[in-house]
């Protein structure tokens, strides 16, 4: 499903970001990224969703060099794969259900599909009863739930979550992460990078370690 | 699909200009007001150039004649050139004009006085019925230096040539002049639209993770510029309309010397082109304002 190599990173004068990272994620398979801060594991991840391009190597995602997608051809990549921030990047005027909704709006969906598909994600993350509430009135754990919905909505076949709980009180962990792992039951392949070893230990997945922007192990 | 996409982008510039309704209304009265002052600057300019052509279409031609030509021949051309029909044309006998160029010199004339004999040749005064424009006044007066017994023709060719110039000077300040406030309204426009694609940068970045392509981004943007722009267009036509229903009346006296040349007005047709530039013009400065952002 994701493949890179020889995958280097680099910004004008700064140490490389990325050095030589070869990877494989099969379709379905769940991993953590972890490292340390500064080790390149959420520009590894906004170079999965071509936020950015690679300095050298090739990042196949289903098969396709998305090193040579075309400007155009870039959002039609993203709409396979939802993205989660740890600082859940939704808008402030909007409700809970015009955020998700938001994902299948530029999909061109009817009015009516929005609403119905948007209901269905909330459901799943337990916030159907908040879909008129707007984001300020939640809690950090609901915020992230919504950004979870919005990024599964349109049922993408990756999962991207960048430090999905590094805002969130250490209680509401287990229930973020559930809604992760439920999708990844659900076939999507799941990408979460974090910093915290708790987790790792916790929830025993494949682990990929990043350091100084190195992979430096993979079980 | 198509349809309720447009809808929903078109809802959500009318929203995004409702909420950012002031800097939206300073932008449309700022547009509005540069071409108001670019439209009535052009009229102005035209009107001043239908003056000019007037007043170089009035030219009369003087065709001097051969001094031994008999009168009775003289009297002859004129003859033929009234039966041309497009022609005013009146014989100046050798005694007429001196008489003629005693009372010019006024005081002076008494010096026409020792004159043994009169040196002035006899001539025909012609005047188009028609104004004239220079290229073909030209054409007359070779036409008319052709006949026999006609030394020469004088028809003010510098002076008409002074009035095209500035015609023609005219005309290109007129054009940058135009130029200058089409950029001012891009301007304008780009920086208005700016300045709400910044306050919606939140929105815009997650646009883009979801997957929007940058015209489905950028469309709204384009939609407000275009209104922006039309309403600002809308604003300076109703004024310049407004100013024609005042002004005209009252400048038409001013106008009758010139040889029934009216004042250039807008007219309908004119009113829809300024609209639609205005709509352009908006469209445009957003286009600029958000291709910056789309690049960053």
């Amino acid at each position: 499903m994701i493949q890179l190599r020889k995958v280097k990173k680099v910004y004008p004068g700064d140490p490389p970001v990325l050095q030589d990272v070869t990877l494989k994620v099969d379709k379905g398979e769940f991993i953590w990224l972890t490292g340390p801060s500064g080790a390149g594991k959420s520009t590894l991840l906004r170079l999965l969703f071509a936020a950015e391009q690679p300095t050298s190597g090739q990042i196949l995602i289903g098969g396709r060099n998305i090193g040579k997608l075309g400007q155009a051809a870039i959002p039609y990549l993203r709409r396979n794969i939802g993205i989660v921030f740890q600082d859940f990047k939704l808008l402030e005027n909007r409700t809970v259900l015009e955020n998700v909704g938001y994902a299948l709006e530029v999909l061109g969906a009817s009015d009516a599909d929005i609403r119905e598909r948007a209901r269905k994600r909330l459901d799943q993350v337990g916030l159907a009863h908040k879909s008129a509430s707007l984001p300020r009135r939640l809690s950090g754990g609901e915020q992230q739930r919504v950004a979870i919905a919005r990024a599964l909505v349109n049922e993408p076949t990756i999962l991207l979550a960048d430090e999905p709980t590094g805002n969130l009180d250490p209680s509401l962990t287990d229930s973020i992460l559930q809604l992760l792992f439920n999708a990844n039951a659900r076939g999507t392949t799941v990408v979460v990078a974090t910093h915290d070893r708790t987790l790792l230990q916790r929830w025993h997945r494949r682990t990929v370690g990043l350091e100084h922007g190195k992979l430096v192990f993979d079980a | 699909m198509i349809a309720h996409v447009a809808f929903r982008l078109s809802r959500r510039a009318a929203v995004n200009l409702w909420r950012a309704r002031l800097p939206s209304l300073v932008s449309v009265l700022t547009i509005g007001l540069a071409l108001f002052i670019g439209t009535a600057f052009v009229l102005g300019l035209l009107t001043a150039r239908s003056l000019l052509t007037s007043w170089g279409a009035q030219a009369s031609m003087t065709l001097y004649l051969d001094p031994a030509l008999a009168e009775g021949r003289a009297q002859q051309i004129a003859q033929q050139l009234r039966a041309r029909g497009d022609l005013e044309v009146q014989y100046v006998p050798p005694a007429a004009a001196l008489q003629r160029l005693r009372a010019d010199l006024g005081e002076l004339g008494s010096a026409l006085e020792g004159l043994t004999q009169n040196p002035l040749p006899p001539s025909l005064e012609i005047r188009p019925r028609q104004p004239l424009p220079g290229a073909a006044a030209r054409v007359l007066a070779a036409e008319m230096g052709e006949i026999e017994g006609v030394r020469d023709v004088e028809f003010g060719r510098e002076w008409l040539e002074k009035l095209e110039a500035l015609g023609r000077g005219l005309r290109a300040f007129g054009a940058g002049a135009l130029l200058a406030v089409i950029g001012a309204a891009l301007l304008v426009v780009a920086n208005t639209i700016r300045l709400a694609v910044y306050a919606r940068r939140d929105e815009i970045e997650i646009m883009k993770l979801v997957g929007a392509t940058d015209g489905y981004v950028r469309a709204p943007f384009l939609m407000e510029g275009a209104l922006q722009g039309l309403l600002g267009a809308t604003i300076a036509v109703g004024a310049v309309f407004g100013a024609q229903r005042w002004l005209l009346p009252r400048a038409a006296q001013a106008f009758e010397f010139a040889a029934g040349v009216s004042a250039p007005h807008l007219l309908p047709l004119h009113g829809a082109a300024i609209l639609a530039g205005g709509a352009l013009v908006g469209f445009f400065g957003s286009w600029i304002a958000v291709a910056r952002f789309l690049k960053t």
